[in-house]
């Protein structure tokens, strides 16, 4: 069966982009704008991936992270974060909510800072895909 | 009972006497020439002697001197026979409180006994007063002194300068906080030196006129000021004073000076560290901006190279578009920066406003129609060719409608609410020839302290989309040619941004 990845991200040229950078790996590719959406079409197709962008209108991807991963359900789809924001940001940002009361979330399974070079952007997710499951 | 002494070279007279005396309350001592009575006096110190005028050997003249020479305050009477009356008058003179005369009766001997005790218990009353009132005077000059020492440590500890001077200018107090300020020894300055020598002429001008007017009573408030130190260097500092006034009167003045070279110093590295920050934030806005441009770029010559190589002509139009795209946006950037820095001389034209404002709105309708936004248009009509800089009309149009689609879009995201998002574009001619455009949105509004900073640094609330320069270009442009730049703007609501640009009536 095809492996189903989701790319959220606002741009539709970094859709345009990360579309055209997966198609030579025949995956089902869904597309989301922002993260409500997403989270909708997390829910309904189960991705086996999702590449997630952090600043976005509605529902940011720092949000739909922690949505993600406090979920019992999608807690183990992996995420790959893809975004202009820094790794070391986006962390601390995790923690400052934890502190406020939301609950802690672990670390994305994988980070990488936007541009970054099209060949790293497929082995992860090549990586993400094939890890542990791959005998399945 | 009072002890007294009775000298008298008569046997007869001395017992007689002593027995009225004793019978009278005294303790009687007695002696038969005047070397014993001294002696005894020395011994006994009574406060009255009695003592016969002519005697062998020293006479009472000569025993009464020496008595008063030992104690002043004893009270001597002198007993006198008939004929001696010049030396009893003599004797009044060196202090004697009284005579009697020979044959003694006791009515008189008892009167001049009584107004001599009188006289010396009065006197002793009168040392006791005196004596409290010097113990008085010394305890207050005591505290007197505790306190002016109290008052000189006060003003010599301040680490501010303190002057005082007298009604005519010249300096009294100087304490060593004024010594490290300006720098002159107090030795120099103290009754040798006027404030007007001292401050900074017009601080000195103004002291002159209140001390010599004696008119003014305003006490001076804190000032910033420069005054020039011994060694001609110049320190800021502030400065306060006062005209000191007794009943009416002026009696003198006073100056605080406080040193303000450490607060300055810190002032500029603050003003510098400050900028220091600016820069980086900017710099980090700009890298940011530019990483997001670098996405397209990547992407698109990516997808060109691999549309090339499958030889795809329609993923390589794709990834061409994206590549033109982010070109674009690096030659916005680049003529954001630019008008940033650079100094833009004001190009009046003929043009028509209104067209130039439909322009901006249709290179923006087909973002704004993306996300459902519609863009309205209420422009004056009777607005018909004018001049004025359109260049400048079209930078600050664009930038403030992609401002307000922004706001909309944000108001998506944010608060996930169903509404009719629009951007409202009006246009009018005001009577002091500026044109009026406004922009109103209903999108995410914002708060008092971003509205603070919209107009101040490199400031963006569009993560790494924007790069925070466009307001403050509009800005720099609309002031650059006289005009302004206003907004209102409530968060969640939406906000209006008002420009005024001046124009010119096209003559003839």
């Amino acid at each position: 069966m095809r492996k189903k990845v989701l790319i959220v991200d606002d741009d539709p040229d970094v859709i345009m982009f990360i579309t055209s950078l997966l198609e030579s790996g025949n995956y089902k590719m869904i597309v989301a704008k922002n993260g409500e959406e997403a989270m909708a079409k997390v829910k309904e197709d189960k991705p086996d991936l999702v590449i997630l962008d952090i600043l976005m209108p509605k529902e940011s991807g720092i949000r739909m992270y922690r949505g993600l991963k406090t979920t019992e359900y999608l807690k183990n789809i992996p995420v790959f974060i893809y975004s202009g924001i820094s790794k070391r940001t986006f962390l601390r940002s995790q923690a400052t909510l934890a502190e406020f009361g939301g609950e802690a979330v672990p670390e994305p399974e994988a980070y990488i800072e936007k541009p970054g070079e099209p060949e790293d952007i497929l082995d992860t997710v090549r990586e993400l895909l094939y890890q542990g499951s791959s005998s399945s | 009972m009072s002890k007294l002494l009775l000298i008298d070279d008569e046997e007869g007279v001395r017992k007689v006497f002593s027995l009225y005396l004793r019978k009278e309350g005294y303790e009687v001592f007695t002696a038969e020439d005047g070397e014993k009575g001294l002696r005894i006096f020395k011994q006994e110190r009574p406060p009255l002697v009695l003592t016969d005028i002519k005697m062998p050997g020293m006479d009472g003249v000569e025993v009464l001197m020496r008595i008063k020479e030992m104690d002043p305050e004893t009270e001597v009477i002198i007993i006198t026979g008939h004929g001696d009356m010049d030396l009893a008058i003599q004797s009044l003179k060196f202090g004697a409180s009284d005579f009697i005369t020979k044959p003694v009766n006791d009515e008189a001997l008892s009167i001049a006994l009584e107004r001599a005790e009188e006289k010396w218990n009065m006197r002793k009353r009168l040392k006791e007063y005196t004596l409290d009132l010097e113990r008085m005077v010394e305890a207050a000059t005591e505290e007197m002194r505790r306190r002016c020492e109290f008052e000189n440590k006060l003003i010599q500890s301040s680490i501010d300068g303190i002057v005082a001077t007298d009604e005519k200018g010249i300096i009294i107090i100087y304490n060593k906080g004024a010594e490290r300020i300006f720098a002159y020894p107090r030795s120099e300055v103290v009754r040798r030196m006027t404030i007007f020598d001292l401050y900074p002429p017009w601080v000195a001008d103004e002291f002159r006129e209140c001390l010599f007017r004696k008119s003014c009573k305003r006490p001076y408030t804190w000032d910033q000021t420069a005054i020039i130190r011994k060694d001609s260097q110049q320190t800021p500092v502030s400065f306060s004073g006062a005209i000191l006034f007794e009943k009416e009167e002026v009696i003198g003045s006073v100056g605080f000076i406080h040193d303000l070279t450490k607060i300055k110093h810190l002032e500029e590295e603050l003003i510098k560290s400050e900028r220091l920050a600016a820069i980086g934030q900017t710099v980090a806005g700009l890298g940011h901006y530019i990483k997001n441009i670098l996405i397209g770029l990547k992407g698109g010559a990516y997808i060109v190279n691999s549309a090339i190589d499958k030889k795809d002509m329609n993923s390589l139009r794709d990834g061409w578009k994206m590549v033109e795209r982010s070109i674009h946006k690096v030659s916005a950037l680049v003529l954001d920066l630019l008008s940033y820095s650079k100094e833009r001389e004001p190009q009046y034209r003929k043009c028509f406003p209104n067209d130039i404002i439909k322009e901006v709105c249709g290179l923006l309708e087909q973002h704004a129609n993306r996300y459902n936004i519609s863009i309205i248009k209420k422009l004056d009509d009777s607005i018909g060719e004018i001049c004025m800089d359109p260049e400048a009309l079209h930078r600050c149009g664009l930038n403030l409608v992609s401002n307000a689609i922004d706001a909309c879009i944000f108001d998506h995201g944010d608060y996930n609410k169903e509404k009719d998002w629009f951007v409202e574009v009006r246009t009018a001619l005001e009577r002091d020839n500026k044109m009026r455009i406004e922009i109103i949105d209903n999108g995410c509004g914002m708060d008092e302290d971003v509205k603070d900073k919209i107009f101040t640094s490199f400031f963006s609330t569009k993560g790494g989309k924007g790069t925070g320069l466009g307001l403050l270009v509009t800005q720099k442009i609309a002031s650059e040619l006289g005009g302004s730049i206003e907004v209102q703007s409530e968060l969640g609501k939406g906000s209006t941004f008002t420009i005024k640009l001046p124009y010119k009536e096209i003559e003839n």
